[in-house]
């Protein structure tokens, strides 16, 4: 069988990143979903730019975003370690109590000798989320204090990857379909835990909203560039 | 007609990760974007073999998933092990049909109808099926969104297990289709990421 040849397109490196600045910024975007070549849009804030072709959407800046993202990954970064060790939902069957954490389950599938699915829950439930927040208060924290860091775009690159395996919403599902599922059988309790952890869900879908991708790389770009113009 | 509005086909490469463009660079310049430092690809490397190459591991695990049973509910002495099936039959012989529909979608449909639109997907790119780009690509986003909420069933197996540990009254045991059905989840995750949607666009006249 032969393959649409992707080869010819494709730009596979043995270079390491030398950081030259020689080449001259192009001021044209292209869609990451179509490829169509465009000129940059300039949306009001609140507006939504979309590509004319596939209706990517392509920026989406908010009133004082980098400020706003700051201040939520704080206080998510404060949130995710109630939410991470108080009990969520705790169970009484006949005098027998249980708290269940979100490490509680983890634990529990590792001594069942489960422990794919122990790391799987690890990732997308404790570490990736934290790895998230971390980076969002380095990255929002740099450009809100115009600090350069050489590190920054590797930040900003890191949270773009891992943003879709952190699954904090998903998980609340499965709270509620597990709390269905046993409230036939025995009473259940909510610990305070589970507040925190509905505030961090909170705070994140918020944080979702606030961090335009396309302005965190411009500012990130200007301020990697002042800086180098200083030097 | 379309490809020619293209930014490869006017000399540029897009940073997959920071969304700069850079001219095609020549042989024996640097490929890393300048800013993020990110191998330049006009198109992700290899996508549609990578992309085959998951969905097949994910199709076969999809069948064990479905097969062995995903936990087994201990009362007294009694074990039952449940399928996936068989989860949502309780659920309705409990009168909790919502939250039956609920898990049929996450981990039945979505799964099944993720594995038939990337194979979808890859025979419209491979046989360059001419067809309409931008629905192609609606579903393309459809099926990249939806991928995370299959892991519905794993978490509840999580809290289950870790909350009905009740000695010998009650207990609740992972079993070897969580596993899988777990796998199937990452993988159908992987080959919605390592899809370019940009080979559709390529593709029309
Ligand atoms: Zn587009
Ligand atoms: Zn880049």
């Amino acid at each position: 069988m032969v393959y649409f040849n992707e080869r010819d397109l494709c730009y596979n490196s043995i270079y390491p990143h030398n950081n030259s600045w020689t080449m001259s910024r192009i001021e044209l975007d292209a869609c990451a979903e179509c490829d169509l070549l465009l000129t940059p849009a300039r949306p009001a804030v609140g507006d939504k730019a979309r590509c004319p072709r596939c209706g990517y959407l392509l920026q989406r800046p908010r009133k004082q975003s980098v400020a706003r993202t700051f201040a939520l990954s704080l206080t998510g970064l404060i949130l995710i370690l109630p939410a991470n060790l108080l009990p969520l939902v705790g169970i009484k069957v006949l005098g027998n109590t249980r708290d269940g954490t979100l490490w509680s389950g983890v634990l529990t599938l590792y001594r069942e000798d489960m422990w794919a699915i122990a790391i799987l829950v690890f990732l997308s439930s404790i570490l990736v989320p934290l790895i998230n927040i971390v980076l969002s208060v380095l990255v929002s924290g740099h450009l809100y204090f115009r600090r350069p860091n050489r590190y920054l775009p590797y930040w900003m690159r890191w949270l773009q990857h891992l943003e879709e395996w952190a699954m904090l919403e998903v998980y609340m599902l499965g709270i509620i379909v597990a709390c269905v599922k046993l409230a036939s059988m025995a009473d259940l309790r909510f610990g305070f835990g589970l507040y925190a952890f509905i505030a961090l869900l909170i705070v994140n879908a918020l944080l979702a909203s606030c961090l335009d991708p396309y302005l965190f790389w411009r500012r990130i770009e200007q301020l990697q560039h002042n800086h180098r113009h200083e030097n | 007609m379309k490809t020619e509005m293209n930014a490869l086909a006017q000399g540029f490469v897009r940073c997959h990760d920071c969304g700069c463009l850079t001219k095609i660079p020549a042989a024996n310049r640097p490929r890393h974007c300048r800013l993020c430092g990110s191998p330049l690809h006009a198109r992700q490397a290899n996508s549609l073999q990578r992309t085959l190459a998951l969905l097949i591991s994910a199709f076969l695990l999809y069948i064990p998933a479905n097969l062995y049973p995903i936990m087994t509910v201990t009362q007294l002495t009694a074990g039952e092990p449940h399928t996936i099936i068989g989860g949502i039959i309780e659920l309705i012989k409990g009168d909790m049909l919502p939250i039956a529909i609920l898990v049929l979608v996450a981990s039945i449909l979505v799964p099944l109808l993720k594995l038939l639109g990337i194979a979808l997907l890859l025979l419209c790119v491979h046989y360059r099926w001419q067809v309409d780009a931008h629905k192609w690509t609606v579903m393309y986003r459809i099926i990249a969104f939806v991928g995370r909420w299959s892991m519905l069933d794993i978490f509840m197996i999580s809290i289950l297990v870790s909350l009905v540990d009740l000695g010998g009254i009650a207990r609740v045991i992972a079993g070897p289709a969580a596993t899988a059905f777990a796998a199937v989840v990452v993988l159908t995750m992987f080959a919605a990421k390592s899809f370019d949607p940009r080979l559709i666009w390529d593709n029309q006249r």
